[in-house]
């Protein structure tokens, strides 16, 4: 209290050189800016769970070694209250200020997108596991390595299940929110489904944070058309749900690109989250193994058990990118952020997340398993290998469930 | 045509439910010239509470709106009793300022007590419908439309008619006169922010019934509020009825003839178009 | 104390503060640079706002017209940064020409809440425009050169103040402060009502969109929700009203004191930072509703009472 009391005086009197930068010798700092506070909080806080979780995880194994010196791992985290310009700033902060040694990333394409110039000015690279639109990935930056699938093939593997479907849908209506990654969605998803031979019936951009579908129900209504793919946030996508069965639209089949995999979504939801389809680049499965979790089973139980909800892909995703630098740095030999920076570049190794190797824009490749809400269930129904589990198609009516 | 239809009615129930958040804001701005930034924080915590009482106590959302009205009606009397009557003298723009750090600090506070988690209000019947021809209406904005149409009544007759809300009436034009009834100014003030609280806490349990709650709804409900309050006027209830069925047309059209991401500027231009052109609003005196 | 100690003294300050990047640290420099923009933006809010009496909501329309004028000229068009500064400020200055006229005729509320209005207006138009690359937002080329923004800020900073230190001692200014204490009355007495508010708002218009100018160079990212922050409007009128809103140097010093607390609060009680905003813009408003500069007068008569008595004062 004395100490935050005397820096408060000092800097009201313009001292602002009072800041100390709280050096801890053998510590390893990686910095991050989330969305604790604010409209995007909701997925934000997975970030930090993830990170404090791996964290922890890795520094009971005894923290990394570099050349012959062991570092535990330290983690300097500021809340960005979902401002982006705030997120820029302490990006800068953590660089210049607290010194950290490397960087994680923040969540949501826009926030990845304005923080990545910070890293790329600094040099320091960032590992983020929020932002997947290609916009991050196609401005030749070298310090910015991204852990979520590529944005433009989201629906890649729901279109390729779409073929196989019996009776296979003709007509697609594609909505999509007007930010970075959502775009970067559409942008991608439009070939797919013409090259795929669909028809794509409505084709409609719609304002971030919008409450009120019921127009754009009553199009998809209008227009007939067999699927429907969305590609938006969360909330948008709960009341897009809940004011489709007010309205009795009932395509035979929906998919989202958020929401479907996570608890939060279902929980609310309750039974009205039924027949939904959504994607997932990571299911906690046995298969996929990892040095200091065991596998991705275990991780998700150990998760789940400390922080009281599952995690989703964002979560996995986060973890990842501690895992990658520790790895880095472990491969590096050294900490200087240059060195770290070209052993993330060679990366590949298996991890609960699948394989971590970054191609040459800096992005993961992962395939996207497509997963649909059965009983309440999350249940994985096509990957890469074809069905897994059967879809429940096509979705009944409202009133016939 | 038939999706003409659809859509105007989709505007019409819409309206119906933008009327009722904004018949709070129009009765403190014109009865008590206070803007209340923390309009839409006030109908996000109305909504919590609903979804509480649902949730773990299993009053049906609709029948939980005279307990939410009352709670809320009673925050909103502390508030002004507490905070807002210390400041009425002061500048306007002032009381600007206090209600947006009042956002701030609900919106927060609601974080950390609700978490960021997102609910719904979800009767058996939330999803219901009914269909007239080749139109289909959700029964519970219906029902929505009809709690808004018989509130903004009540509170008209009630304004006209009984005597707490003559005071109220009174002290709009004249803080003097309103003591000629009798009424202690300060328990007037804090009565009329309570109604007007007491009126978002309706609202936002009828919101979470259609919507998704989170603790960040509110900004973006209080923007639609202003533009509802000032299209319809401030004098009267029914006026407020009238913006929130213009404002939900225009919009729902909007969205279907132009585009989905042309629905904010069809009700915000229409919005700065009405406050040039007839800033009483629509059904308001002329200037 | 004399005028020519004052002079001197406000130079001593601008020396020292213009040579501050070279002796402050990074974090300092950064500091600097939001804190003189937002400086920038209280002081043009104070010439609208403060001597003309119009509290307008809307100035962070002109704050995103500026960046946008920045980023669509160097991003779409690859012309030079001060182009951009120059279309911006055009932008601005034609918008608060138009569109004062009509809503400068509002008063108290309206007024306020139809310029709030018009930036939410201008975010959402400039959200369905490809050529300011809708709502996606635009990714300028990234500059490392924070002493160059921190010397540019501040120079802004000086013309802005100079500006308002003009409007204290010329014809102009007097009839803007005639129009905040009785505008009928000004119009009686000659001025040229319509002009003059439209000349403030314009006025106001130019230097917060030079200040968004920067800002979108230095944070090389700009989308419509960051370039028409709603809760910057508030920021830059707490700052002003915090130091005294109507006077040459308290915007400044509102400004400062409010950022510096701000920062603090925000690397030290990171995830509370957002209510203690909260509070203090509640707290400030309650208790000093004049401001700083106020406060420097009265409170050595009155010591603690002081801020019983604002309350005393304002309350029913």
């Amino acid at each position: 209290m004395s100490i935050n009391t005397l820096r408060l005086a000092g800097a009201l009197f313009g001292a602002v050189a009072l800041y100390s930068a709280p050096a801890v010798a053998e510590d390893l700092v990686l910095g991050a800016s989330v969305q604790l506070t604010g409209p995007v909080a909701n997925t934000g806080r997975y970030y930090k769970d993830a990170y404090e979780f791996t964290i922890d995880k890795i520094n009971e194994a005894g923290g990394v070694k570099v050349g012959d010196k062991q570092y535990k791992l330290a983690l300097k985290l500021y809340d960005n209250q979902s401002d982006v310009n705030l997120s820029v700033r302490q990006y800068t902060q953590l660089i210049t200020q607290d010194k950290v040694n490397l960087l994680l990333g923040p969540f949501a394409s826009n926030f990845a997108l304005a923080d990545s110039a910070i890293s790329e000015k600094y040099q320091v690279p960032m590992v983020q596991g929020g932002g997947a639109s290609d916009q991050i990935f196609s401005r030749n930056f070298k310090y910015i390595f991204g852990t979520l699938a590529p944005a433009s093939n989201y629906f890649g593997s729901t279109i390729a299940m779409m073929k196989e479907l019996d009776p296979a849908p003709k007509s697609v209506a594609l909505l999509y929110a007007d930010d970075s990654f959502d775009v970067s969605v559409a942008k991608g998803t439009r070939p797919l489904l013409t090259d795929a031979g669909f028809t794509i019936a409505l084709d409609e951009r719609y304002t971030s944070n919008a409450s009120d579908f019921n127009s754009l129900l009553s199009q998809v209504k209008n227009a007939n058309v067999d699927a429907v793919l969305m590609a938006g946030h969360e909330t948008e996508i709960l009341n897009f749900v809940r004011q489709a069965k007010s309205l009795s639209v009932a395509p035979k089949l929906y998919s989202f690109t958020v929401g479907v995999p996570s608890e939060d979504f279902r929980k609310a939801l309750g039974k009205d989250a039924d027949y939904a389809y959504g994607m997932s680049a990571w299911l906690p499965s046995t298969d996929l193994k990892d040095r200091w979790f065991g596998d991705a089973a275990a991780f998700a139980e150990a998760y789940k058990a400390k922080y009281g909800y599952a995690p989703d892909y964002h979560a996995a995703s986060g973890a990842a990118d501690v895992e990658a630098l520790a790895k880095a740095v472990e491969a590096a030999g050294t900490i200087d952020p240059k060195a770290v920076r070209d052993a993330i570049a060679k990366l590949n190794f298996d991890s609960l997340y699948g394989t971590v190797a970054f191609g040459e824009n800096g992005q993961i490749n992962l395939a996207q398993t497509v997963v649909q809400i059965q009983d309440g269930n999350l249940a994985a129904v096509y990957g890469g290998k074809g069905f897994i589990e059967k879809p429940k198609y096509p979705m009944p009516t409202w009133d016939a469930r | 045509m038939d999706l003409l239809a659809q859509v105007f009615v989709n505007g019409i129930l819409l309206g119906g439910l933008y009327a009722i958040m904004a018949l709070g804001l129009a009765l403190v701005w014109g009865v008590l010239n206070i803007v209340n930034l923390a309009h839409g924080a006030f109908i996000m915590l109305g909504a919590y509470l609903s979804w509480y009482l649902f949730k773990y106590l299993g009053i049906d959302p609709f029948l939980g709106l005279p307990i939410t009205a009352i709670v809320m009606f009673g925050a909103g009397y502390a508030v002004q009793r507490g905070m807002l009557n210390l400041i009425v003298r002061a500048p306007m723009f002032n009381t600007l300022l206090v209600t947006f750090g009042l956002e701030v600090v609900l919106t927060y506070l609601a974080q950390l007590a609700f978490s960021a988690d997102f609910r719904t209000i979800n009767p058996s019947y939330a999803g219901s419908n009914i269909a007239i021809g080749p139109v289909v209406v959700p029964i519970v904005r219906l029902a929505a439309f009809g709690v808004a149409i018989v509130l903004a009544v009540i509170m008209w007759l009630f304004l006209l008619r009984t005597r707490l809300g003559r005071a109220i009436r009174a002290t709009a034009q004249n803080l003097v006169a309103a003591r000629l009834y009798g009424v202690e100014p300060r328990h007037l003030y804090a009565t009329t922010f309570g109604i007007g609280i007491g009126l978002a806490g309706v609202a936002g349990g009828l919101y979470g019934t259609v919507s998704q709650i989170n603790p960040y709804i509110g900004a973006t409900l209080t923007a639609k509020c202003f533009a509802i309050a000032i299209i319809g006027g401030l004098e009267n209830p029914l006026g407020v009825i009238v913006g929130g069925l213009v404002l939900g047309i225009i919009e729902s059209l909007a969205i279907l003839y132009i585009g989905a991401t042309f629905g904010d500027v069809a009700s915000f231009g229409v919005l700065v178009l009405v406050l040039i052109v007839r800033p009483s609003g629509l059904l308001g005196r002329t200037a | 104390m004399n005028s020519a100690i004052r002079i001197a003294i406000a130079l001593l300050a601008v020396v020292v503060l213009a040579a501050l990047p070279w002796f402050g640290s990074d974090v300092i420099v950064q500091f600097g640079i939001s804190t003189l923009l937002l400086a920038v933006l209280a002081q043009g809010w104070n010439i609208i706002g403060g001597y003309t009496g119009y509290p307008s909501f809307g100035n962070s329309t002109f704050f995103g017209l500026g960046a946008y004028g920045v980023a669509v000229a160097m991003v779409q068009w690859n012309m030079p940064f001060w182009v951009g500064m120059v279309f911006g400020a055009a932008m601005a200055v034609c918008f608060a020409i138009l569109l004062g006229l009509p809503v400068l005729r509002l008063k108290g509320h309206y007024f306020a809440i139809a310029t709030l209005a018009l930036a939410q207006v201008v975010a959402a138009i400039v959200s369905n425009i490809p050529l300011f690359g809708q709502n996606i937002g635009l990714v300028l080329p990234p500059l490392n050169n924070d002493a160059m923004f921190y010397e540019l800020s501040l120079a802004l900073l000086l013309m802005a103040t100079l500006t308002v230190w003009w409007l204290t001692r010329s014809r102009f200014g007097f009839g803007l402060i005639a129009i905040r204490e009785n505008e009928e009355g000004a119009a009686v007495m000659g001025v040229n009502t319509t002009l003059y508010k439209v000349m403030a708002f314009a006025l106001s218009g130019l230097f917060s969109s030079l200040a968004g100018g920067i800002q979108a160079y230095w944070i090389t990212f700009l989308d419509p929700a960051s370039a028409f922050d709603i809760s910057l409007n508030v920021k830059m009128i707490i700052m002003a009203v915090f130091g005294g809103p109507g006077t040459v140097l308290g915007p400044i010093v509102g400004a400062v004191v409010l950022s510096a607390v701000s920062e603090v609060l925000s690397s030290e009680v990171t995830n509370a930072a957002g209510l203690f905003f909260g509070i203090v813009v509640v707290a400030a408003v309650v208790l000093m509703p004049r401001g700083l500069a106020d406060i420097v007068h009265h409170f050595r008569k009155s010591g603690w009472r002081y801020f019983v008595q604002n309350i005393r004062a304002h309350r029913i």
